[in-house]
């Protein structure tokens, strides 16, 4: 099982990505639109179709240099990039009238859960993952908020540079491994 | 989707200057969303002993600082060079004045960013500020504060437009000890203070064109306007979520 967060300046430009695994064991769900789709093994969108459509075996085969990590079906790294980044239009909609920072479950898409914190200065963290645990992902953008703010207080951090600090890193996984 | 921190009006300005720190306003809006560059490593076995010992700003408690204080004249010599050395490199009086809000800017998206950690992190749901109003007002007392010790004096909402507001200072701390010569008397540099209030509603996601102007008094010869003009998408959202 894994988690998947992406930090976006506010003019969406990735700063930040990270995807953390869990041992905890994935459920495997079969989604409706997959058992329709015809078998387009020759065609080049293959792969990210039947990934779109939430079947989980049709691409085990080309990602089994994956190694120890389960690959393929949604769990490509394309797929989970293009779901991050359609929830950004859901994200835009809620955060215009809603006043929380965090916002729970904005989006859905098969088995991912797209949850987000926009923090005042219009940077937004997305989350996707695939269980329930409000108080934990609650808990872990606040974490994630306040390493943010120590990184961007930095009068040569710009808006738009990517974060490499290995600092800033190591304190995210820690963090996600604490509470995701 | 319209996004509302880009900053679009001060691409423009920075498109035809030199300024060196141009580059972190520019939206790189040409690069597709999730394509982060390659990271080199950044090697860490470099520092000596003694710089290991050094706190890293992640170990830093952000309280820290709450309360403490900058000595006023350090800051106002800091400032006189600052303004010297745009001054230099500027071709008029707008161009100045742009320039000082452009570093204006820099300092509002932190101290907004940090400003509203200090007083919602503790709270279990942290809230932003969704309404043009109330966010004028804790930019009116919360931001001038935070950045002046003290709010600001009075905020004013223009007769003839209905998109311009104004944040009216009787004293500003950072021009105490600027004199104007008479041959730059609409030079306000204040302007610093609208790049701050400009960050704070960029952030905020109200996008507006802020300018500093002096409107000298009798009683405060120094008294100084921060005029607020919104751009119509802010007034549009603020009619639909009435």
């Amino acid at each position: 099982m894994s988690h998947h967060l992406f930090l976006l300046s506010p003019s969406d430009t990735p700063i930040y990505s990270l995807t953390h695994y869990t041992s905890k064991p994935t459920q495997t769900t079969s989604y409706p639109l997959s058992s329709n789709l015809p078998t387009w093994s020759t065609s080049a969108f293959a792969g990210t179709l039947t990934a779109l459509s939430g079947a989980s075996s049709a691409t085990q085969s080309h990602h089994v240099q994956g190694g120890s990590t389960k690959m393929g079906g949604g769990q490509d790294r394309h797929v989970i990039q293009m779901i991050a980044n359609a929830s950004l239009d859901m994200i835009e909609e809620v955060m215009r009238k809603e006043s929380a920072m965090y916002l729970k479950s904005v989006d859905k898409f098969n088995e991912w859960t797209v949850s987000a914190f926009v923090t005042p200065g219009n940077m937004k963290f997305i989350l996707l993952h695939e269980t329930k645990n409000d108080e934990g992902m609650r808990s872990f953008f606040h974490e994630v908020w306040e390493l943010y703010l120590k990184t961007m207080l930095n009068p040569f951090h710009t808006a738009h540079t990517p974060i490499r600090s290995t600092v800033f890193d190591t304190r995210v996984r820690a963090s996600a491994k604490k509470y995701l | 989707m319209q996004q509302y921190a880009q900053p679009h009006s001060r691409s423009s300005v920075l498109s035809g200057s030199s300024l060196s720190s141009a580059e972190h306003l520019s939206p790189t809006s040409g690069s597709a969303r999730f394509s982060l560059p390659s990271a080199p490593s950044i090697s860490t076995t470099l520092g000596t002993p003694k710089l290991a010992l050094r706190p890293n700003i992640y170990d830093r408690n952000l309280n820290k600082t709450r309360t403490a204080e900058v000595s006023a004249s350090a800051f106002a010599f800091l400032f006189s060079e600052v303004v010297q050395y745009t001054q230099k490199r500027v071709s008029g009086i707008n161009d100045l004045e742009r320039r000082l809000n452009t570093l204006g800017y820099r300092v509002g998206i932190r101290v907004l960013e940090l400003m509203v950690w200090r007083a919602e992190s503790s709270s279990k749901a942290p809230k932003r500020e969704v309404r043009f109003l109330p966010a004028l007002m804790s930019i009116h007392t919360q931001v001038w504060r935070a950045v002046f010790g003290r709010p600001a004096d009075a905020i004013e909402k223009s007769v003839e437009n209905e998109d311009e507001y104004m944040i009216i200072d009787n004293d500003p701390p950072i021009e105490r000890h600027i004199s104007v010569p008479r041959d730059l008397n609409t030079l306000s540099c204040s302007s610093y203070t609208a790049g701050v209030v400009e960050a704070v509603l960029d952030g905020l996601g109200f996008p507006a064109r802020v300018t500093a102007h002096s409107t000298p008094t009798q009683q405060h010869p120094s008294r100084t306007t921060i005029l607020i003009k919104l751009e119509k998408s802010v007034l549009e959202r603020e009619e639909v979520l009435k």
